[in-house]
């Protein structure tokens, strides 16, 4: 079979998923897809190892490729088209993967639900009056729906793990510095990972090993060991994986706690020893989250201006001013400039040492949380549930930031203190899936991706659980 | 912490963004509630003295300081909304309109 022929079924899919209302891709071409397929025939021909030989891999729109538009789901960069590629995009390529679509998301990442894009919401792949989750939710429709193995999307608070856990599919968040974000355009410069979505853990270990490497185009990425998939163990005697209190408070949805129940029983029946911890800061996360990644979003965002990209508006003063204000106010969305007002607010006069720099200590401390659960003598790993609820209806918290805010209360403290971790599928709860979220030292993938392929395995397909 | 109509219009002054009239009180009572949430953090005990929090690596490798030029597919007259000449262009700074 050639990737040539894979490109028809593949069409297909796409197709139908656009027709069916889902949403969730904003460029894909039949044309596109045969370019692609012809350079992998060429791959092949040459003889190059590809160890994602012909993989549909769809992309976050947020990730910059010189053959598609790039919008960031926003107004203000409609009909952009960037001049590079992505070193993410370079090493998928390389590796023999077809770029098969651009996914949709919230504007510029910034969401929770897949409702904040500039292009319409996405549907959840199949609860359509629910939210796929956010902000990575066209990526995550998309795997889910079966119709491409494996995406990319980016996480600054948890948009990979949180849309995994509602879409029933696997999503990897690697430690801050493993994969380049030279192209992911950024939001929050702290806290930007380029992530992946599976449909199994399996194709999502495939992708993460090819996208991890250090990369001389972004300067905060960190030689490390290349990251190499083990083999999934028969045992995991001698593990022992920590429960925080925190993340299992008594108002915790009942399908969400059996979900994670049934994770715990099937790592102690594969010989784990589950033991409870404290991460006492976690309260604190979403908080310090919300006042870190907007005033980094308030700083990244200058840059759309009307000068350099995308659209212009000018207002009715007609000077330099005017069209910055007019650009800015017409080009971003609701969620985008109220997050650019928030970190402005944070970082202005009066305000930076009680909200920044307050947040920023805090952060060293939920940091701190996590080096003491994992030092020596401690747990290897962490169990948690992804989100505290099955996805929610759509519309149900656009209206309080906070509450659509509290929904990454499980993930926003791991991208705090930029350590891997993932969603697995943990089961459904009246049929809606639920998440289990492991969480691992830095630079602790390989064994995290292992424990994940066992529980994997043990649970077999995705089945009710209260 | 209380915000105002004239705090959501001076920060959107700073931010350089038109805030239409209509959708200031909507975003005095957001922006308000969020402040508010966040001002939970002033209730944790932390030093005044602590360092800020660095994400990634200890050491930033740094790039060779040589100028070069990136490779680019197209150049940037294609996604630019007005360039001439190697030139973005934009209109007069309204300091420089009386001259």
């Amino acid at each position: 079979m050639t990737a040539g022929t894979d490109t028809a079924a593949l069409a297909g899919r796409l197709r139908a998923a656009d027709e069916r209302g889902l949403n969730a891709t904003l460029s894909w071409s039949e044309g596109t897809l045969e370019a692609e397929a012809a350079r992998i025939d060429a791959l092949r021909a040459s003889g190059a190892a590809l160890p994602l030989d012909g993989m549909p891999v769809a992309l976050k729109d947020n990730i910059v490729t010189t053959d598609a538009p790039t919008t960031c789901a926003s107004r203000i960069l409609e009909g952009y088209r960037s001049p590079y590629d992505a070193t993410v995009v370079t090493r998928l390529r390389d590796a023999g993967a077809l770029i098969a679509a651009k996914a949709n998301l919230d504007e510029f990442a910034m969401g929770s639900s897949t409702e904040h894009s500039a292009f319409g919401r996405v549907q959840h792949p199949t609860h359509p009056d629910r939210v796929p989750g956010g902000s990575s939710g066209g990526s995550a429709a998309l795997v889910a729906a079966g119709v491409v193995p494996a995406a990319l999307g980016s996480e600054t608070g948890g948009s990979v793990r949180q849309p995994a856990s509602f879409c029933g599919i696997v999503g990897v968040k690697p430690t801050y510095g493993r994969v380049s974000r030279y192209g992911l355009v950024a939001f929050g410069s702290s806290l930007d990972c380029v992530s992946v979505f599976g449909r199994t853990v399996e194709d999502a270990a495939r992708v993460l090993s090819v996208i991890a490497a250090p990369d001389p185009l972004d300067a905060t990425t960190v030689e490390a060991p290349p990251l190499a998939p083990e083999p999934v163990p028969g045992t995991l005697s001698g593990l022992r994986i920590g429960l925080p209190a925190e993340y299992f408070p008594a108002d915790l949805d009942a399908g969400v706690k059996a979900g994670v129940d049934q994770a715990a029983a099937a790592l102690r029946a594969l010989g784990a020893e589950l033991v409870p911890v404290s991460l006492p800061h976690t309260a604190f996360a979403v908080p310090t989250y919300y006042v870190l990644a907007p005033a980094e979003a308030a700083s990244n965002l200058a840059r759309y201006d009307g000068v350099r990209y995308g659209v212009r508006r000018v207002g009715p003063a007609g000077n330099l001013p005017a069209l910055y204000r007019a650009t800015r106010g017409e080009g971003f969305g609701p969620e985008v400039r109220r997050r650019i007002l928030v970190g402005t607010y944070v970082l202005s006069a009066g305000y930076y040492d009680a909200y920044y720099q307050k947040a920023q200590q805090v952060r060293n401390l939920i940091a701190a949380d996590f080096t003491r659960a994992f030092a020596p003598g401690g747990v290897d790993l962490l169990l948690t549930p992804t989100t505290p609820s099955p996805a929610f209806r759509a519309g149900e918290k656009t209206d309080d930031p906070v509450a659509m805010y509290l929904a990454d209360i499980f993930v926003c403290a791991v991208s705090l203190a930029g350590l891997p971790a993932m969603s697995i599928p943990a089961g459904l709860s009246e049929g809606l899936p639920v998440g289990a979220q492991l969480i691992a030292p830095a630079f602790g993938e390989a064994r995290m991706l292992a424990v994940a392929g066992a529980v994997e395995a043990a649970l077999g397909p995705a089945r009710e659980v209260r | 912490m209380t915000i105002g109509r004239d705090d959501v219009l001076r920060v959107a002054e700073l931010a350089e963004l038109d805030v239409p009239a209509r959708d200031v009180d909507g975003l005095v009572a957001q922006i308000g509630r969020i402040v508010d949430y966040v001002a939970q953090l002033n209730d944790v005990p932390a030093s005044e003295t602590a360092e800020p929090f660095q994400a990634g690596p200890d050491e930033v490798r740094l790039r060779e300081d040589t100028p070069g030029s990136v490779p680019l597919a197209h150049g940037i007259e294609r996604f630019a909304p007005e360039f001439r000449d190697g030139l973005f262009l934009v209109p007069r700074l309204g300091a420089m309109e009386g001259e």
